[in-house]
This record gives C-alpha cells, sequence and structure tokens, in this order.
C-alpha cells in the first residue's frame, strides 16, 4: 500500500492522463470483479431466472431505460443550466457513460445488508452485464444525439460494444470456472466483491490527490449529477417496482440494482475510448465521483430499507 | 392377537431378524466400510456459498487412528474414560468421533448451541475429562471447565480438511466479517495438531489394545437427553446398540437405499442421534457419501450442496422438509436425482409428505424412534406398503406393543402407551437408576408415547403422554388439531397446547405462523369444526412470528406451555379468546 502511495504522489506530478500503470491496475480490478459476478452463479440460477422473470424484466428496463433517462434530466435540467459552458459537454458525456452501463457488483453487497433478494441481485447484475455490449451503446446513441457532441467526441458504437465485450468476457470464463470446482468459484466470488469496494480506496490514493486541483474547481453542478443520479434511481426504481406490486425485498433489490451501476466498467470504457482525448480528464469526473459517493449513498438508502418493517414482510411468500 | 403383524409387510429383501453380523464393537464395523469404499468420497462438507472439502474413506480411517492414538497416548485417557464433543456438522466430526470409538473412549455428544448452564450440567454428569470443542464456541469454556473433570481441551476449525487457500478465506471471512471466532481464553491444542501429535505417538499393536474387552455391551456412547422434558440425561448406548440399529435400519430400508451408490444430505446435526445412527453410521457403513452441511438454517444455507451434488437422499424433520417445500429455488429446481427421504423426530404431517412427493416424484416415509433406543424402531417400508401418518412397522428383531396405565396390552385399533424391546434399547440412564427403572422394565422400553396399531401392524403415534390434553375429561391430541391447522391454506407452522381453565380445567390454544395472504382466526376454527369434534376446536389461536424449535427443528410445545402461562401471570386480564 505505502509503495502504492508513493507511486500515485509521483504520479500526481506527472501529466494528468491515466498512464499505463494505473490502466493495468484498472484492468486487473475490472478482471477479478467480472470473474467474481460470473462466480457468483450457476446455469440453474439463469433456468430459474427466466422461470420467474419478472424481476429481471423489471430491472432490466429500470436499469436501462430509467438509469439513463434520470441522469440526462439532471444534466439538461442542472448540469447544463447552472454550469459554466466550458468543456461542460465533456463532463456531460461522462455522466451519460456512467448513467448506460450495467448494475456494479457492489449492488449485491448492499441487496445482502438490505435483506433484499440476493439470488435476484446477482442474476439481474449479471443481466445487465451481459446486455450491456447492445444495450450501452444503445443508449448512448439515443441521448448522445441530443448533447450536441462535436466531431471530435463521436462515438463508434461498434467500437464501444467490442470494448464492452472485450470487458465481460471474464463473466463467462468465472461461470465456467464455478462449473469446475465450486471451491475456486466461491473464493472468486469473494474476491470479486471485495475488490468492487477496494475500488473506492483505489480512487482515493490514484485519482483524487492528481486531480485534487480539478475536484476544487469543479462546480457544484457535477456534484449533483453525480450523487443525485444514483439516488434518483434508486429513489424512481423503488416506486416502480413498488408500483407493480412486487415483494418489497424484490422492490429494494431492484432499487439498488438500479441506483448502483458499475463505476470500473464505465472508467475503463472511457479511458479504451477516449485516452487520445485531451478532455479525457473531464468525462472521467462524473465517473470517479459518482464511485466515490455511490458507497455513501447506498449505505443511507439500505439503512433507510432496513427500518421497514421487516418481520411483517417476511410473511409475504416470495412468487416473483 | 397375533404375534408380530407386521412381519408380513416386510418387502421380500427385508429379513425379519437382524444381529451383529459378527461386528463385536463399532471399530469392526466402521473398519469394514473403511476397507470396502478406501478410495470413495466418505464426507464432504458443503458452506452455504458452496465451498467445500472432502475426505475419503482411507482418510477417515487414517486421521481417526491418529486421532484415537492422541487420546490414548498423548494426553493419556483410559478406556471407559469419557470425551465430550461440540460441533456443528464439519469434516472433522466424523474424525473425532470415530476416533473416540477406536480409542475405547465414551462418546458424549453435545449440542453446540448451548449455554454455559447447559453445558456444565452435561459435562459435569457425565464426568467427560478430554473437550473437542468448535472454536466458533469456545469463549464459554472459561466458566465452564473449572465446574467440571475436563482436563484437555481440543479445538476444531470449521474449515479442517478444506484446500488450503478456501480455509485461509473461510478462517478471514469468519474472523473479520463473520466475528465469530471469539479469544479462546483456556488451555486448548489445536485438532490438526492433536492429529499430527497422534500420528507420531501410535503404535499398531498398542492400538488394537485400545479395545480389549470392548464388546457389544460396553459403553459407546452417553447420549444425553430430556432437554425437551426435563433434567437432561445421559442414555448409555451401547456399542451393541449402535452396530445393531445401523444394520436394523439399512436392513429394514432394503432396496431403497444401494450399497456404494447414495449421495445422502446430512443437514441435521450429528450430534442428535437420528443423524449420528442413520447418516453417519449407517450410510456410512453403506458406502454413501455424505454431504455434511453445518447450518440448515435459513433453508437457503442447503441450496449450493442441492446445486453441486447429486443429492440421492434426504433424513430430516418435519420442520426441514416443510421449509425447503416452501423456499422457491427448491421449487423450481427440485432435486432430480433423489431417490428417497426419510422422516424422524417429529410427526410428519400429511400435508407436507404428500407435497413433497408431488414436487420430488419421491417417497417419502416417516418413522419413529427415541435417543434411548438408538433410535430406530419403526419405519414405514421404502419399497413396499408405506402408510402415511403412520410411523410404519417395527424394523427386524424389534417388539412393539402398546399398553395401557393398567401395564395390559391393548386391542388393534386403541391407543395405549408404545413399547418396545430389541436389541437396540439403552442400557439405561448414566447414574439414573430411579429413573432407568421408570423407562426400562423387563427389557421394555417405555417410551411415553401414546400410540396405536392397526391390524396390519402398523402404528401410529397418536401424542406424547404429557402433551395430552385433558378438556372436560376428553383426551385431545395435540398432533390431530395440529394436522388439521396445518392444512389451511396460509399456514406454515402450528404448534397446539392445553392451558388451564377453569370451565373445562383445560382448554385447547393453537399458536400459528402465517404467510401472506394470512388466514383469520374465524377460517382456521370453521376449518377445525368441520373436522374436528367440538371439544378439540382451539379456542384461542394465537398469531405468531415463529415457534420455539428444538436444534433439529422440533417444535418445543412445552416451551409454548410455559410462555402461555407466564403471559397469564403477567397479565390478569388475558384474552379470553371470544
Amino acid at each position: 500500500m505505502n509503495a502504492l502511495r508513493i507511486f500515485a504522489e509521483e504520479a500526481a506530478n506527472q501529466a494528468t492522463v491515466v498512464n499505463e500503470f494505473e490502466q493495468l491496475l484498472l484492468r486487473i480490478f475490472i478482471l477479478i470483479i467480472m470473474f467474481g459476478l460470473g462466480a457468483g452463479l450457476t446455469p440453474k440460477d439463469f433456468s430459474l431466472a427466466l422461470r420467474r422473470p419478472w424481476g429481471l424484466v423489471i430491472g432490466w428496463l429500470t436499469q436501462f431505460g430509467i438509469m439513463p433517462l434520470v441522469t440526462y434530466i439532471l444534466i439538461v435540467t442542472v448540469l447544463f443550466p447552472f454550469s459554466s459552458p466550458e468543456g461542460i459537454v465533456l463532463v456531460a458525456l461522462g455522466a451519460l457513460i456512467m448513467g448506460s452501463v450495467p448494475a456494479g457488483t457492489t449492488s449485491n453487497l448492499f441487496t445482502y445488508f438490505s435483506k433484499g433478494n440476493l439470488a435476484l441481485s446477482v442474476t439481474m447484475t449479471v443481466n445487465s452485464t451481459l446486455w450491456a455490449f447492445i444495450m450501452t451503446p444503445a443508449v448512448m446513441f439515443i441521448y448522445s444525439n441530443f448533447l450536441g457532441l462535436d466531431e471530435s467526441l463521436s462515438i463508434d458504437f461498434a467500437e464501444l460494444a467490442l470494448v464492452i465485450v472485450g470487458l465481460i468476457i471474464p463473466v463467462g470464463l468465472g461461470m465456467l470456472l464455478r462449473k469446475l470446482s465450486s471451491n475456486i468459484g466461491a473464493v472468486l466470488e469473494l474476491m470479486g466483491g471485495v475488490f468492487g469496494l477496494l475500488f473506492i480506496p483505489f480512487l482515493i490514493i490514484i485519482w483524487v490527490p492528481r486531480n485534487w486541483q480539478l475536484l476544487l474547481t469543479t462546480e457544484w453542478p457535477t456534484y449533483a449529477v453525480a450523487i443525485g443520479m444514483g439516488l434518483a434511481g434508486m429513489t424512481v426504481a423503488y416506486y416502480i417496482a413498488m408500483a407493480l406490486k412486487v415483494h418489497p425485498s424484490n422492490a429494494r433489490t431492484i432499487s439498488l440494482e438500479t441506483g448502483i451501476n458499475n463505476g470500473p466498467l464505465a472508467i475503463a470504457v472511457i479511458i479504451a475510448v477516449y485516452i487520445d482525448n485531451p478532455g479525457v480528464d473531464q468525462i472521467l469526473l462524473v465517473p470517479a465521483l459518482y464511485s466515490l459517493f455511490i458507497v455513501l449513498i447506498s449505505t443511507a438508502v439500505t439503512l433507510v430499507f432496513r427500518r421497514a418493517n421487516l418481520a411483517a414482510e417476511q410473511k409475504i411468500p416470495n412468487l416473483l | 392377537m397375533t404375534e408380530r403383524p407386521w412381519l408380513a409387510h416386510y418387502p421380500k429383501e427385508v429379513p425379519q431378524s437382524v444381529d451383529n453380523a459378527g461386528f463385536e464393537n463399532l471399530p469392526q464395523l466402521l473398519a469394514k466400510a473403511a476397507g470396502t469404499y478406501a478410495k470413495q468420497t466418505a464426507f464432504t462438507q458443503v458452506m452455504p456459498n458452496g465451498m467445500n472439502g472432502s475426505l475419503t474413506f482411507a482418510q477417515v480411517d487414517q486421521h481417526s487412528d491418529s486421532f484415537a492414538a492422541y487420546l490414548r497416548e498423548v494426553i493419556g485417557l483410559k478406556q471407559g474414560d469419557r470425551v465430550a464433543v461440540q460441533m456443528p456438522n464439519c469434516l472433522a466430526y466424523p474424525i473425532v468421533a470415530f476416533g473416540v470409538f477406536k480409542a475405547g473412549l465414551v462418546l458424549v455428544n453435545t449440542n453446540p448451541l448451548y449455554t454455559g448452564p447447559e453445558m456444565t450440567h452435561q459435562f459435569a454428569d457425565s464426568g467427560a475429562v478430554a473437550l473437542i470443542v468448535s472454536d466458533m464456541f469456545a469463549d464459554r469454556l472459561a466458566d465452564v471447565l473449572p465446574k467440571t473433570q475436563i482436563k484437555t481441551v481440543v479445538t476444531v476449525k470449521i474449515s479442517e480438511f478444506f484446500p488450503p487457500i478456501v480455509a485461509g478465506v473461510i478462517r478471514l471471512v469468519q474472523r473479520y466479517w463473520n466475528r465469530s471466532l471469539p479469544k479462546i481464553t483456556v488451555e486448548h491444542t489445536w485438532f490438526q495438531s492433536a492429529l499430527a501429535q497422534g500420528k507420531k505417538a501410535r503404535d499398531a499393536s498398542r492400538a488394537s489394545s485400545y479395545l480389549t474387552g470392548v464388546g457389544n455391551h460396553s459403553i459407546a456412547a452417553l447420549q444425553y437427553t430430556g432437554g425437551t422434558t426435563g433434567v437432561s440425561k445421559g442414555a448409555m448406548l451401547s456399542h451393541g446398540n449402535l452396530v445393531i440399529n445401523t444394520l436394523q435400519m439399512i436392513a429394514h430400508s432394503g432396496e431403497g437405499m444401494r450399497a456404494g451408490k447414495e449421495i445422502v444430505l446430512t443437514a441435521l446435526p450429528l450430534y442428535h442421534i437420528f443423524a449420528f445412527t442413520v447418516n453417519l453410521l449407517g450410510f456410512y457403513h453403506n458406502g454413501a457419501r455424505n454431504i455434511l452441511v453445518p447450518s440448515p438454517r435459513p433453508p437457503s444455507n442447503l441450496r449450493r450442496a442441492f446445486d453441486n451434488y447429486k443429492i440421492t437422499w434426504l433424513s430430516g424433520v418435519n420442520t426441514l422438509f416443510n421449509a425447503l417445500l416452501n423456499e422457491r429455488w427448491f421449487q423450481d429446481s427440485p432435486p432430480k436425482h433423489l431417490h428417497a427421504s426419510a422422516a424422524g423426530g417429529m410427526a410428519l404431517q400429511a400435508s407436507v409428505a404428500e407435497r413433497w412427493r408431488e414436487l420430488t416424484g419421491t417417497p417419502i416415509v416417516e418413522g419413529f424412534g427415541l435417543t434411548e433406543s438408538s433410535p430406530v424402531i419403526t419405519f414405514n417400508p421404502l419399497t413396499g406398503l408405506a402408510k402415511d401418518g403412520t410411523i410404519g412397522i417395527p424394523v427386524p428383531s424389534t417388539d412393539v406393543k402398546c399398553f395401557d396405565e393398567h401395564g395390559n396390552e391393548v386391542a388393534v385399533g386403541e391407543a395405549g402407551e408404545l413399547i418396545a424391546r430389541g436389541p437396540q434399547m439403552m442400557l439405561g440412564y448414566w447414574q439414573r437408576d430411579e429413573e432407568t427403572k421408570n423407562t426400562l422394565k423387563d427389557g421394555w422400553l417405555h417410551t411415553g408415547d401414546i400410540a396405536q396399531m392397526d391390524s396390519d401392524g402398523y402404528f401410529t403415534i397418536v401424542d406424547r403422554k404429557k402433551d395430552m390434553i385433558l378438556v372436560s375429561g376428553f383426551n385431545v391430541y395435540p398432533n390431530e388439531v395440529e394436522e388439521q391447522i396445518a392444512a389451511v391454506a396460509g399456514v406454515l407452522e402450528v404448534g397446539v397446547i392445553g392451558v388451564p381453565d377453569e370451565k373445562s380445567g383445560e382448554r385447547v390454544q393453537a399458536y400459528v405462523v402465517t404467510t401472506l395472504p394470512a388466514p383469520t382466526k374465524e377460517q382456521i376454527v370453521a376449518y377445525c369444526r368441520e373436522n374436528l369434534a367440538a371439544y378439540k376446536i382451539p379456542q384461542d389461536v394465537m398469531f405468531v412470528d415463529e415457534l420455539p424449535k428444538s436444534p433439529i427443528g422440533k417444535i418445543l410445545r412445552r416451551k409454548l406451555r410455559d410462555q402461555a402461562v407466564a403471559s397469564r401471570t403477567n397479565s390478569d386480564n388475558t384474552s379470553k379468546g371470544a
């Protein structure tokens, strides 16, 4: 850890663009997180989920419908009107990518703590991750038109799809490993969860010190969007799920799944696609801030959920 | 009356009598399986997340040899000394239990969830001199040990014999996540160190002398019982009791239990006599692979075991089968390879048995036994005529009768106390002659259960003698009322007890755990009215979140009664239940 900090300090004095060592670390993070995600699953889980697909369908809709929409609304109502115009399109682009990526693995952890449906959570995360190579480019295609991106930022959607495919392949490998050895599978699953959480200190050590100046000069609407998208996503998804009369524990699960997106994946995508763009730091701003704050938001939401009358709910048959 | 009318219903492969087959003690029985199935997997322990470790028959045999040597050579125990064992289902358990038998010592199974005073009572009463304990529970020892004769403590990790990395991860999770590893303040030896010392100290010729004189009539285990009825006492089970009951159970299962082929899920705790004889001794002897689950609660803990192993056999209690039937994953994907299931410990409700057969497409049969009978007395035949709602027919070499309170056998179809005789009946209660005399009379074990026999020789338990409710002079058996209430839609679990009543002496009170949509009190009473005589209908129906249960999941009516009495004395304005 110490070596890492020294390295971070050195890096802070260097150019602001993400260097190769950090990219390597990020890749390792993603690899382990995705491996762990797949290792949490057996083919049986899938067949079970398909038999009662409503939770997955609702989760899919909120993940790729509500989350990007909420992000977009925050961009046009908060970010654009209240920020100085310079470079704000880059920040908006980052926010949109953050809102369009699939669910993150930490959602499973918070689902566990909020007494949600853990099996549903894991299958939802995997489901949205596997859909991401189609849905993330599709969502970006829809909303990026509204942002008015110039030539330098235009997105090659096929390339985006390929980048995501590359990042999610380990999910399949993780599932395969689990089938071969449930011991390796279970260890990977745990490591995936741990690394999902370690991403926060990783950001704080590597990214925050170097971008200290940037963070100080960042205007409040950017913070508002980074914090608000997760919170609003969870709230809207929760009420939609409740309106559709799903079991409250499943509604909590869907809520957390929707609001917690895969920060490391968003950052890796941005680096892969925009590493040569001079504005890459601006694009990374919301995903990095989101990743830092989402743990606090999720903790708060989990505490609210736990206050619900859980004992009374346990009697409700779990039929979703 | 025909003697043993049940023999006509034995499947053709089931013998009418069973002896010890030449096995003079448990180690000889164990050696047979270890030799026959040496390279096959004997035990696999599965954690809720699927992490697992396994031991072959040969490994279990070798390690238990080492452990026996540790007990005799390293800490110097003498034949007949008592060794208390207190741990959940794990890979170390068979090694410790078999090691104790091989060393010619007496096993004292102890519930890991016991409180300090309960542990103290059991350790002191048995006179145990050594304790093998799971490190998760060893923090209570500082208060307990000084009041007992225990001199040696061996601590066992739940992850014993797991692959090293997996074991390390489990330790980390236990220490930093679950915080379930308390600081152990008493002097103790780690299990692996004990095994290593034993292996070094072992001398084959001396090892064979450990069992000199240990025969069918020597005590093998003090199995404590009566925790649900009064002060806990140790049933002295001999080597012969356990050897023969194992063979009786296997013989009675006939083709329902295939040698060398079964994969049995052991979700019930091994320290309990049911799983101890049926799963640990019986299935081991039969060459099965035992899938050990440390804790079956919540029932989702069993999911990975069902996912990852082709479970062919399941032994359990009504509560466990019912819980599984209410799990979504189990409903959606019932075990494909299941061959048969056996229920004991408490009445298997007809509604549960029917749903189980419907969902899994495999037989589930109910049996009956007591700690004092090692435990199997009766079982429904797996391959012949099984009658739902009955406890089946006596296993080979066992006689069962129903007696009235004057000591006369009652007629077919009439209820009386079930008494049983056979080679599996205990030697007596440890250092309790009075209780022994009241329970064992002329070789007949008086069970305290009211039963009746039909003309085919099938027995039905009406109820526990002491649970019987006397309403205005009429006998009401809680089982009968519970059976009806359990059939009401939305009822998950039910316990029925009698509480004192000014008018009728006692009245019937039901405690119900429901799912949603919950039935109303009126619906429950209306259903009972259709199916039960007026005096049996519960006057009070209380809705509760959970019912008190024993370690294996038996609903504890005694605790319900205690609670009812306590709540009565607490408030004078008890609702009269409209």
